[in-house]
């Protein structure tokens, strides 16, 4: 009798990877593999919660910690204006030092990682991240990338390109897009790629910071919003999910002193909830529509007086269980956000700010699916209309019914975990 | 007098409230019966209030009475059950509850007049100063020199949670090593059952307030079983407020069951009278409670475990 298969699941320190993993993670467990996490310093006993064991990369020290709050509070300071520009004006002043920082959590997490896959000694890794870390090659396990972002973050001449927020027609903007990303990220990628040849890794493209699995790649990327490729990806080895939508505890919804009309969600994600002003302002607009909103402010509850009646505010909500109950889902294009809208019919009204919510945004427009609204040139007007238009959308609700029906006959966490066990099955 | 009988419809309806949370956590349907007495120990409390409550629910057309049958569910979750129980709250004297849910809620200020409240919810004076003296009845709120009323800390944000967390970490242990803890066994058999029938519930249907209504009872309990008066009375307080104000818990299906599997073990602890061993277990049980998501996170930037300062 086989031994079950331990699985290492290593998402990036965000909020969307961590808790797509955890989809995937539960379906594992179902199949009676065991899953295990490694987990980034800050979201220790986040997987625990679940049922997971978790493996911590080493923890910053007090200085250190005490410096990650002051580059917090530099980041706000820094990029919160960035946010208003668009995706091409972002390029060189929000994206470029993003990747440069990416480049230094592989590098600072190297060691750790390392140290951790020779503890776990797993049948195989999961890498839900944006980049490589050289120890997940070195160690010669069998690994497996997820693409949580948007499928634009793998390239193809029909696929506009990542993080643009463009039309696939739009060639003149998508020529000039792809040469402005490749100047942005060049001193990071530079500086990678010296990484990676210390570490034993052949070099990466221009652009390029994570290669494809020779065994499986999994994309969360659903068939309603999915392009047509010009180069087809093969089929044994990239996986298109419907949707990844953990299992989480049921949200009740709260009464409210006004409890009438449909429930509305908005989260930004935890990046996005610092925008209190923002967020404030739309608070503002909500108390004038006949609806019931329930807003994730993460961390800056303290920022918000005097609530409106028809709004409850949260640090924190199971989010797949509210969208389930929602009749609209305001978001900022993060991939997992627009799949979970997807997956329960939804329709979603974006808001990008940056990154893959430009695309995500895009896409929703494109496909009927939902609805863009830019973050800088909004008023009280155009929300309401753009709330109230989407509540209306009789067609789009149909679609929308359709493809969750499509999506959950078909659920993706299910798809993934099926689709790793029998990866990992095939001698290689 | 007319104190006494608010009071005594209060918690009428508040048991109604803990009926309607236990037919949703079985998951009953429209006709099943409601025997008095499985909700008697469901609820820890004897059958005449039960009666009270299922009264009060069968004047709402959530229940109704069959002669010599007893009470059924007319109405089940996909007709509006969840809606019925919140709207129970709408009900005679709940103008206590609605203030305090809107200051958790951040709809009001944590100081305020007479005359404000009497604005806002359209009410006599005489309402208003009936529901601050039922709230400071509970620490909630003291009143300031003057005619200004202000509320006393809540359990409105993560961080009150975490404080609270760190708060009992430190006396929840002590109320049971304090000598002179003696525990009420009928009634913590009673709280063990309705803690295994939560979590014989199916995955994903326990919920949060349901979980919270039976936490508060069970760290109540401790804290009254304790030798030590002190330790005893800030512990009922504490948990009290917890009660009224806590909000926005959203915690993964494992972790609670994982924390009424605890619960379980100290109850066991404390009946072999294994005080050290069940203070430790507590212990090992606030700690695992206090686990904190990052505030914030993204790609390239280390998590954030405290607010950023705006």
């Amino acid at each position: 009798m086989s031994h079950p298969r331990v699985i290492a699941l290593f998402p990036e320190a965000s909020f969307g990877a961590a808790l797509n993993c955890v989809g995937i993670a539960q379906q594992l467990r179902h199949m009676g593999a065991i899953p295990v996490f490694l987990c980034h310093p800050g979201f220790t006993g986040m997987f625990a919660e679940y049922g997971f064991k978790e493996y911590h990369l080493p923890a910053p020290s007090q200085v250190q910690a005490q410096k990650n709050e002051d580059y917090w509070q530099a980041f706000i300071n820094t990029h919160l204006p960035h946010f208003n520009l668009d995706a091409e004006e972002q390029l060189p002043t929000y994206v470029a030092p993003t990747w440069e920082a990416i480049v230094d959590t592989a590098i600072d997490a190297e060691a750790g990682v390392e140290s951790l896959l020779d503890q776990i000694r797993p049948d195989a890794i999961l890498l839900d991240n944006v980049i490589m870390f050289p120890a997940i090659v070195r160690s010669g396990y069998p690994w497996i990338r997820i693409v949580s972002c948007a499928e634009t973050e793998i390239p193809d001449p029909n696929v506009p390109p990542y993080l643009s927020g463009l039309a696939p027609e739009d060639d003149a903007a998508v020529t000039r897009f792809e040469q402005t990303y490749l100047n942005a990220t060049e001193s990071a990628h530079r500086r990678y790629n010296a990484f990676r040849k210390s570490r034993g890794l052949r070099p990466l493209a221009p652009g390029n910071f994570l290669e494809n699995s020779d065994r499986l790649n999994l994309l969360l990327a659903p068939s309603a919003v999915r392009y047509s490729r010009a180069r087809p990806l093969p089929r044994e080895r990239f996986v298109f999910l419907e949707g990844c939508v953990r299992e989480e505890s049921r949200f009740d919804p709260p009464q409210l002193p006004a409890d009438d009309g449909p429930l509305i969600y908005m989260s930004f994600g935890s990046l996005g909830a610092i925008d209190t002003d923002l967020i404030g302002k739309m608070i503002d607009t909500f108390a004038t529509l006949p609806a019931r909103f329930m807003v994730n402010v993460g961390g800056f509850l303290e920022a918000y007086q005097h609530v409106p009646d028809n709004v409850y505010l949260g640090s924190w909500f199971p989010q797949p269980s509210v969208v389930e109950q929602s009749a609209l889902f305001i978001h900022h294009g993060g991939n997992n956000s627009f799949c979970e809208a997807l997956f329960h019919g939804v329709p979603s009204l974006v808001i990008p700010y940056c990154w893959d919510g430009h695309d995500n945004a895009q896409r929703a427009q494109a496909t009927g699916t939902g609805r863009r609204l830019d973050r800088t040139t909004w008023s009280p007007d155009t929300l309401r209309e753009a709330i109230l238009a989407l509540l209306n959308d009789t067609p789009m609700a149909a679609r929308l019914q359709r493809i969750s029906r499509e999506m959950q006959a078909e659920p993706g966490a299910r798809r993934a975990a099926e689709a790793v066990m029998a990866a990992i099955d095939v001698s290689h | 007098m007319a104190d006494s009988r608010r009071n005594s419809r209060q918690n009428h309806i508040a048991l109604a409230q803990q009926v309607i949370g236990v037919v949703l956590e079985r998951g009953m349907n429209p006709g099943d019966h409601l025997p008095e007495q499985v909700f008697s120990e469901a609820c820890g409390v004897s059958r005449t209030p039960i009666r009270a409550a299922f009264k009060i629910l069968e004047e709402k057309e959530i229940l109704a009475w069959k002669e010599e049958e007893g009470y059924f569910l007319e109405i089940g979750q996909a007709d509006g059950l969840t809606e019925a129980a919140h709207r129970l709250e709408d009900m005679e004297d709940s103008l206590a509850q609605r203030i305090l849910s809107d200051r958790a809620d951040r709809r009001i200020g944590d100081i305020q007049s007479i005359s404000a409240l009497v604005r806002r919810y359209n009410v006599t004076r005489n309402s208003v100063l009936n529901a601050l003296k039922i709230l400071s009845r509970d620490g909630v709120v003291t009143q300031l020199p003057g005619r200004s009323w202000a509320f006393q800390p809540m359990f409105d944000t993560p961080k009150a949670v975490d404080e609270s967390l760190a708060f009992r970490l430190t006396i929840e242990p002590q109320a049971i090593l304090a000598p002179g803890f003696v525990m009420d066994i009928k009634k913590a058999g009673l709280l063990k059952m309705r803690m295994q029938e939560l979590l014989d519930t199916q995955e994903g249907h326990i919920t949060s307030t349901g979980f919270l209504r039976l936490d508060t009872e069970f760290h109540s309990f401790i804290a009254e079983c304790s030798g030590n008066r002190f330790a005893r009375g800030a512990l009922l307080a504490h948990h009290r407020l917890r009660r009224a104000t806590q909000k926005d818990i959203s915690i993964p299906d494992f972790r609670l069951r994982q924390s009424l599997d605890e619960h379980l073990e100290i109850l066991d602890s404390l009946e072999r009278h294994q005080f050290e061993l069940a203070a430790d277990q507590m212990v090992l049980h606030l700690r695992r409670s206090r686990i904190r998501r990052p505030e914030a996170a993204n790609r390239g930037i280390p998590p954030l475990m405290r607010g950023a300062r705006q």
